[in-house]
């Protein structure tokens, strides 16, 4: 009896120690379609590049792919890494984030050749690094954020680390994308896109998506939103996001 | 003894009281693992430190109490690499396991060598082919972790006792339809865990496993709690066999040459054929995962007077012995509360021939202080069906408590 006492009291303690959590807004944002991707073996990351009017999307497989709107592969980069979770696209350049071994690749747009591989350092999980990279035009410098534990990092255009800045909004982070001022990162775990100020990465609102493994994160010319995810192998169209008013 | 137990948990709630909130503080250092990377390889190095503390309430005339003290679980090390040119490498130990062989001259637990995974897999084509010592593909409940549950051990039909979970072999896999149909197969030692101690066994046969999975709407891990609490629900089914013909040539016998090898029931291993076949499911939907498996046998020993026939004619045995169970479980991971409750229910029999049936109640909770990387847990179980002749238990029931943290 005494030991059904003692181990409900305990139960108390955990039940009721956690700490708070600091909340913002957050409202449901429900996806128009979808559409799949056949030949792109699980999808990561999707960025948008105004000047031709596509998406790049990257494969865990180490591929990076040309697509039109619609998600349709226009053209592809030679084979190259071992594991593409993250793509950004910046003067005349692709960058792509090579998770497991810790790489950025820099490919010229034009001919999606291979230009310069830089490394980037993170001692953490193998397969829980770096799946988003994003560049912080208000800061003018990369962004790259850790999967779990989720750090922000930032880098020069020769990928030196800058700054780090610890983040406790979500249990993971696997897309990242500036748009407008504003610094848009996406949970899998959560299901969750956070809008966080550009220059502290703090949340101002929130938005859940329900979908399983969103991973890659855009925005078109009119600010739709699109999300890539790996384990359906998918597409999502969104509308614009909604304005919270706080 | 109970003032002991007393004072003992009271002292665990406040250390792990206070290194919960800890670890919520600093999380943002707590990088688990560490992965080293070079131009055409990256090494990730991890491991699991776990102990309990456990309780029986023995029966009557019983008096040994070396059950009701500390014991450590899990002391491993792990490592998984990759290369460039897409082979997969990885080396499991168990410290504590190869410590206790070396302490005990391989008799305190020779089902548990101290390996758990020494494998080279390559994955540059559609079919990928895994050379080494690895869990085989066989069984859900097996494949599920354990130590990314609130259970301290899995259940008695997929434990390792009936069938091995691991052996040395090739493994082929494919994967189609977005991952969704998911294939194995594969030809092992059929030595299970075993294989270091012996190597192959005299009839110079090997072991047949396969295994179709199918997923909806996107490929699942194996693991048996809803950690994601997914916003979609999500399915798998699958099936699986295994096939071994292990008769020994004359003058050998697997009961002189590989006495370790044939598990407390005598079937995991024995002279002649086996043929085992499962299905199984596993649901998730926001934070609940419902499972169920059933593993059956059929056990066909060579020589009529096997123990397994239990002395029964061949005109009654007609030649086979059957063995098998099921188990069903449900769990829920209440995140707002960092917890996750399980129950699990299992029933097998293992052997048909002689009254052997079991059923077991299992009871688990997990307070996640960083998800199952930092976990204190609670598993609690007790038969509900006690097998009196075939293994007559010394206790009522039993309860583990303790502590894991995943590096």
């Amino acid at each position: 009896m005494r030991i059904i006492i003692c181990l409900i009291a305990l139960c108390s303690v955990f039940l009721f120690s956690f700490g708070k959590k600091k909340k913002t807004p957050r409202i449901k944002f429900k996806c128009d379609s979808f559409k799949s991707l056949k030949n792109i073996p699980e999808p990561s990351d999707i960025v948008y590049d105004k000047e031709s009017d596509h998406f790049f999307i990257v494969s865990d497989d180490g591929l990076l792919f040309e697509c039109d709107l619609t998600g349709k592969i226009i053209r592809k980069a030679r084979e190259e890494g071992m594991d593409f979770e993250g793509v950004e696209v910046k003067d005349g350049f692709v960058y792509v984030s090579d998770e497991r071994p810790r790489k950025v690749y820099k490919y010229r747009k034009s001919d999606l050749s291979l230009v310069k591989i830089y490394s980037v350092s993170w001692g953490g999980a193998m397969n829980k690094a770096f799946e988003s990279i994003t560049y912080n035009s208000t800061k003018n410098c990369f962004v790259m954020v850790s999967q779990q534990p989720v750090i922000v990092f930032e880098y020069d255009t020769a990928f030196h680390e800058l700054e780090r800045h610890p983040l406790h909004i979500a249990k993971d982070i696997n897309g990242a994308r500036w748009y407008n001022g504003d610094i848009y990162l996406l949970s899998s775990a959560d299901d969750c896109i956070f809008k966080c100020d550009a220059n502290t990465y703090e949340p101002k609102c929130s938005y859940n998506i329900d979908m399983i493994n969103p991973e890659g994160l855009a925005f078109d010319a009119n600010g739709n939103v699109r999300v890539t995810a790996d384990a359906t192998q998918r597409l999502y169209f969104f509308k614009n996001l909604p304005t919270i008013i706080q | 003894m109970r003032k002991i137990l007393f004072i003992a948990l009271a002292l665990t709630a406040l250390a792990v009281h206070s290194y919960a909130q800890e670890f919520s503080e600093f999380t943002d250092n707590n990088a688990r693992k560490l992965t080293l990377g070079g131009d055409n390889n990256s090494i990730q190095v991890g491991g699991r430190v776990s102990g309990y503390y456990e309780f029986r309430w023995l029966k009557p005339g019983n008096d040994n109490y070396s059950h009701n003290g500390w014991a450590m679980k899990d002391g491993d090390l792990d490592v998984l690499g990759r290369t460039a040119s897409k082979f997969v490498y990885e080396f499991h130990f168990s410290l504590l396991d190869l410590a206790t062989a070396a302490a005990t001259q391989n008799t305190a637990a020779p089902d548990a060598p101290g390996i758990k995974a020494g494998y080279l897999e390559y994955r540059g084509w559609p079919v990928r082919i895994k050379f080494g010592f690895d869990k085989v593909p066989f069984s859900q409940g097996s494949l599920n972790d354990v130590w990314a549950s609130p259970m301290q051990s899995h259940a008695n039909l997929y434990s390792g006792d009936l069938f091995s979970r691991r052996d040395f072999g090739i493994t082929l896999n494919y994967r189609t339809w977005k991952e969704r149909i998911n294939l194995y197969g594969g030809v092992y030692s059929g030595l299970g865990e075993n294989f270091f101690e012996y190597g192959n066994d005299a009839s110079g046969r090997f072991e047949y496993i396969g295994r179709a999975e199918f997923s909806f709407p996107g490929k699942m891990k194996y693991c048996s709690i809803d950690e994601e609490n997914s916003a979609k629900p999500q399915f798998r089914i699958g099936i699986d066999g295994r096939y071994e013909d292990k008769r020994q040539p004359a003058g050998q016998s697997i009961l002189t040459d590989e006495p370790d090898a044939i598990g407390p029931y005598g079937i995991k291993l024995f002279d002649g054929k086996r043929l085992v076949y499962g299905a199984d499911a596993m649901l998730k939907y926001k934070g609940i995962s419902a499972l169920f498996e059933a593993d059956m046998m059929k056990c066909q020993p060579t020589d009529p007077s096997d123990l397994l026939y239990a002395g029964t004619p061949a005109s009654f045995n007609r030649g086979y012995v059957k063995a098998g169970g099921i188990v069903t479980g449900l769990n829920y991971n209440f995140e707002k509360i960092h917890s996750v409750f399980s129950v699990q229910y299992e029933h097998f029999n293992t052997n048909d021939l002689q009254q052997g049936e079991q059923e077991w109640m299992y009871y688990g909770y997990a307070y996640k202080v960083d998800g199952f990387n930092s976990v204190f847990k609670i598993e609690y179980y007790k038969p509900t069906l006690e097998d009196h002749n075939g293994s007559p238990l010394k206790y009522y029931q039993q309860i583990r408590v303790g502590y894991q943290v995943v590096f």
